[in-house]
């Protein structure tokens, strides 16, 4: 059973990048916004699904990311040079916002998390030097988008194996340890301040290294578009339909959400209908299974046992 | 405080707001013992437990271990230095297997295992709590008698040297107290100092070496097993004064 | 200089009124069921919009038009509840985060429910005393914002009627402090909730109701509101109306001192209640917010 699934794994990780060959533009521009919601989603998940901590400020990080590349390109430097100062500067935001926020339990840490991303956006839209609400623009001229293609695949790539990696490996345990009890945690020597504060950080790193790159493949980035809290609700969204704490949930839901995307952008009444979407899929997973897909798919075990045996 | 102590605790009080449920309780535990403590309901037993294990900060007191001033520090870093307790109502890490409940203790407890090293300390104590069979099992899916042993199994896998177990005998049968108390006479058998909280008598009378007891958070008598039964005062506070 | 003072505490006690009123309806039902009520700023929004419809189909005015929407909230936050209410315990995730997560998908469907039936334009209320002002001790204060603080006043009151006088209020009360020992001296925990949750989804309303009559508002309106709640029940605690009218005096002195006496620009203005919301969860983790010790006791055992 277990090469089936690396098979599969393989398969996903070798078909988006030889997807140019035989894709248009059109859907390869889809694939990378497919990549992105599984950076986001996956990433998220370290904290939220692995630790159980749900923040919901992480649009701040993809706007830092966003922000570092776009102002630093502006000064003259090689883009894809700036992502890895987006992702410190992110790293170091989060454990600056985290040293305290971690002290709080469940859903205040929530809150207190939709206080800072507001915070955030308040300011940024106020603030010159980010282009105010009007946003900024990229240098013009090496616009590549099969470099853009491929970077957003390889980060994908890279964030869902770093993810598995975590969730075998004794981190990934101290954190399912925390989510699942915390004072037992402690009492068997889990620093859960550290852990919290290390999975926040990495996962605020990989959002803004995709936030980089969301800035030299968009070209223009405004407070709205990066700090919105619509933004933070879909990347909160995509693993809890998928099934938090998997490695594979945040996929799933990153697939459902962007063909539903996709497929609302192009029906006019869906379109003014996306938030009683998002609501109420929030609704429908958070009453009757919590665990999302993966939930169900697990509920459904007795009736492929079934299946398997005759 | 004496030399072979491995525990000292002076004059510990614990105040929750309007409530007194430690007052100035004093003890040493030496290096081997099986320390008991009993003492009726509301005694303030699981309090002190919180305390010397660093969930709890004493409202004043010190309590020393291996000779260094502990309290104040937290949970994980009293872990770390080698004390743990176990709950007295269990809490496993239910969506986690058995084996992944003992190997997250043998990684961050005082041990520090990883890798091989770790899977071999999990194996065997495993073992030694007679938990091998359920291994892969979910921790959420046990009895209460095999989550007691996963408890201690746990505490067991940090590697403390002073390990404190809060009533672990609670709703056992005669059959699994029997095999408790062979358990934790090996745990003291391995080196590992042993307080135990317990309400069954005759097996902390059993097991102990010394014995102390608290009432209404005060300690009221302490010493081997057969002085302290026959202390008027311990009778009393059990039976209520006549 | 002394004119400042007393403008700035005018303003703060109008405000204060109305942020008690809005912060009451996040207590009550927090208090009650440990339910952290994101739909609050939906409610407030639809408050908003409802008492708009009123004014502009019906020409009622916005203050009469709040005796209609209190009403129908309450019948609202019922009917809600007897929905959702009873399936918000089964979690994977610990209660309360799924219990947000819901009240935070009930608040995307009321955003999209308003965008549906008033599209996404700015809306305000324009009355024949909207822009007209009042002198009080030397101080101009628009009318609007003199009658909001009456009607804050007045629901305050009322509430604490109930709260003390009735057994339902004393009901309410006694769940908010300890719901098994209520339910053992035979309260209804059932009948209080639901009860409970129609008040707070009152209260939205209300408050959003008032607020259309001060100020221009979208669907998207009522976020910053909901953090000013929040930042209101932490610090004034959620068990008495006084603690919640000490807390809105508390933010509402802050932001208006902040306003006239620092040169912080209005569009920074929310962040810093923010901040201070921030600060408040993160500084009073055992003190005076019951909402705190409560939940640093559960986790303690």
């Amino acid at each position: 059973m277990k090469w089936i699934r690396a098979v599969l794994w393989a398969a996903a990780a070798i078909l988006p990048l030889i997807a140019p060959l035989f894709l248009d533009r059109g859907m390869l521009n889809d694939l990378w916004q497919l990549a992105l919601a599984v950076i986001l989603a996956s990433a998220w998940n370290l904290l939220g699904g692995f630790a159980g901590q749900v923040s919901l400020g992480y649009s701040a990080f993809l706007g830092i990311g966003a922000y570092t590349t776009l102002l630093l390109s502006l000064k003259g430097v090689e883009p894809f040079l700036t992502l890895p100062l987006g992702a410190v500067l992110a790293a170091a935001f989060s454990i600056i916002i985290g040293l305290p926020a971690f002290r709080l339990r469940g859903p205040f840490f929530t809150i207190a998390t939709i206080g800072v991303a507001e915070a955030v956006r308040v300011c940024a839209s106020s603030v010159s030097f980010t282009g105010g609400s009007s946003g900024l623009r990229m240098p013009t001229g090496s616009f590549n988008f099969n470099l853009n293609y491929f970077s957003m695949v390889i980060l994908a790539i890279a964030v869902v194996a770093t993810a598995a990696y975590v969730k075998s490996s004794p981190f990934g345990h101290g954190l399912a340890a925390i989510k699942q009890d915390i004072d037992a945690a402690e009492g068997v020597g889990v620093n859960s301040n550290r852990f919290k504060l290390a999975a926040h950080a990495l996962s605020a790193a990989m959002v803004a290294l995709a936030g980089g790159l969301y800035a030299i493949n968009f070209q223009y980035i405004a407070p709205t578009s990066v700090f919105d809290f619509r933004l933070s609700l879909s990347i909160v969204l995509m693993p809890i339909l998928g099934g938090l704490g998997t490695v594979i949930g945040p996929i799933l839901g990153a697939l459902i959400f962007s063909t539903l995307q996709i497929k609302l952008l192009s029906i006019p009444l869906l379109r003014d209908s996306f938030l009683f979407i998002y609501g109420g899929l929030l609704i429908i997973v958070m009453l009757y299974e919590p665990d999302g897909i993966v939930g169900v798919w697990r509920r459904l075990a007795p009736v492929r046992r079934i299946f398997n045996a005759s | 405080m004496p030399p072979e102590a491995i525990l000292s605790a002076r004059a510990i009080s614990k105040r929750f707001g309007g409530l007194l449920a430690l007052a100035s309780v004093d003890f040493d535990v030496m290096r081997g013992d099986i320390f008991g403590i009993i003492g009726p309901n509301g005694a303030g037993k699981t309090t002190l437990f919180s305390c010397i294990a660093g969930a709890l900060s004493p409202t004043s007191g010190e309590i020393f271990f291996r000779g260094e001033r502990m309290n104040g520090l937290p949970n994980h870093t009293v872990v770390k230095r080698g004390m743990v307790r176990t709950h007295q109502i269990v809490r496993p890490f239910r969506q986690m297997t058995v084996a992944e409940n003992i190997s997250v203790a043998a990684h961050f407890g005082a041990g520090r295992r990883r890798g091989a090293d770790a899977d071999r300390s999990v194996r065997d104590i495993l073992e030694r709590t007679a938990l091998a069979p359920d291994a892969s099992a979910l921790a959420g899916a046990l009895t209460i008698g095999q989550l007691k042993r996963l408890e201690i199994a746990r505490a067991m896998a940090t590697e403390p040297q002073v390990i404190c177990l809060d009533e672990v005998m609670g709703g056992l049968n005669p059959a699994e107290i029997v095999g408790a108390m062979a358990l934790i006479r090996s745990i003291r058998d391995s080196g590992i100092t042993v307080l135990m909280i317990e309400h069954h008598v005759h097996a902390v009378a059993g097991l102990s070496n010394r014995i102390m007891v608290l009432n209404f958070g005060q300690k009221i008598a302490e010493g081997p097993p057969q002085q302290v039964m026959n202390d008027p005062a311990v009778i009393t506070a059990y039976l209520g004064a006549d | 200089m002394q004119q400042q003072l007393v403008s700035v505490i005018l303003s703060a006690l109008l405000a204060a009124g109305l942020y008690a009123t809005m912060a009451y309806g996040l207590a009550v039902i927090y208090g009650v069921m440990r339910i952290i009520n994101l739909a609050h700023a939906g409610l407030m929004m639809l408050g908003a919009y409802v008492t708009f419809a009123l004014f502009s189909r019906f020409s009622l005015d916005p203050f009469a038009g709040l005796i209609i929407v209190g009403p129908f909230f309450f019948l609202v936050g019922v009917v809600l509840y007897r929905i959702m209410g009873s399936r918000l315990t089964r979690s994977n995730v610990s209660p309360s985060i799924e219990s947000l997560l819901v009240t935070f998908g009930i608040w995307l469907v009321l955003q999209n429910l308003a965008y549906v039936i008033w599209s996404g334009d700015t809306q305000s209320i324009l009355t024949s005393y909207t822009l007209k002002s009042v002198k009080i001790l030397g101080v101009r204060l628009g009318v609007p914002s003199v009658l909001v603080f009456l009607a804050s006043v007045a629901s305050l009151i009322f509430l604490n009627l109930l709260l003390k006088r009735t057994y339902l209020g004393k009901a309410i009360r006694a769940v908010t402090q300890n719901r098994d020992a209520a339910r053992l001296s035979g309260v209804d925990a059932d009948r209080i909730s639901a009860t409970a949750f129609g008040l707070g989804t009152a209260f939205a309303g209300i408050a959003g109701g008032m607020l259309s009559t001060m100020q221009a508002f979208t669907p998207d309106f009522g976020r910053s509101f909901l953090l000013k709640s929040f930042c209101i029940i932490v610090l004034g605690g959620m068990e008495s109306v006084t603690g919640v009218a000490v807390g809105a005096l508390v933010l509402a002195a802050m932001e208006n001192g902040l306003a006239v006496y620092t040169s912080v620009p209005t569009s920074l203005q929310d962040a810093v209640s923010f901040a201070l919301l921030f600060i408040a969860l993160v500084a009073f983790p055992q003190g005076l917010p019951s909402l705190f010790t409560r939940f640093a006791r559960r986790s303690f055992r």
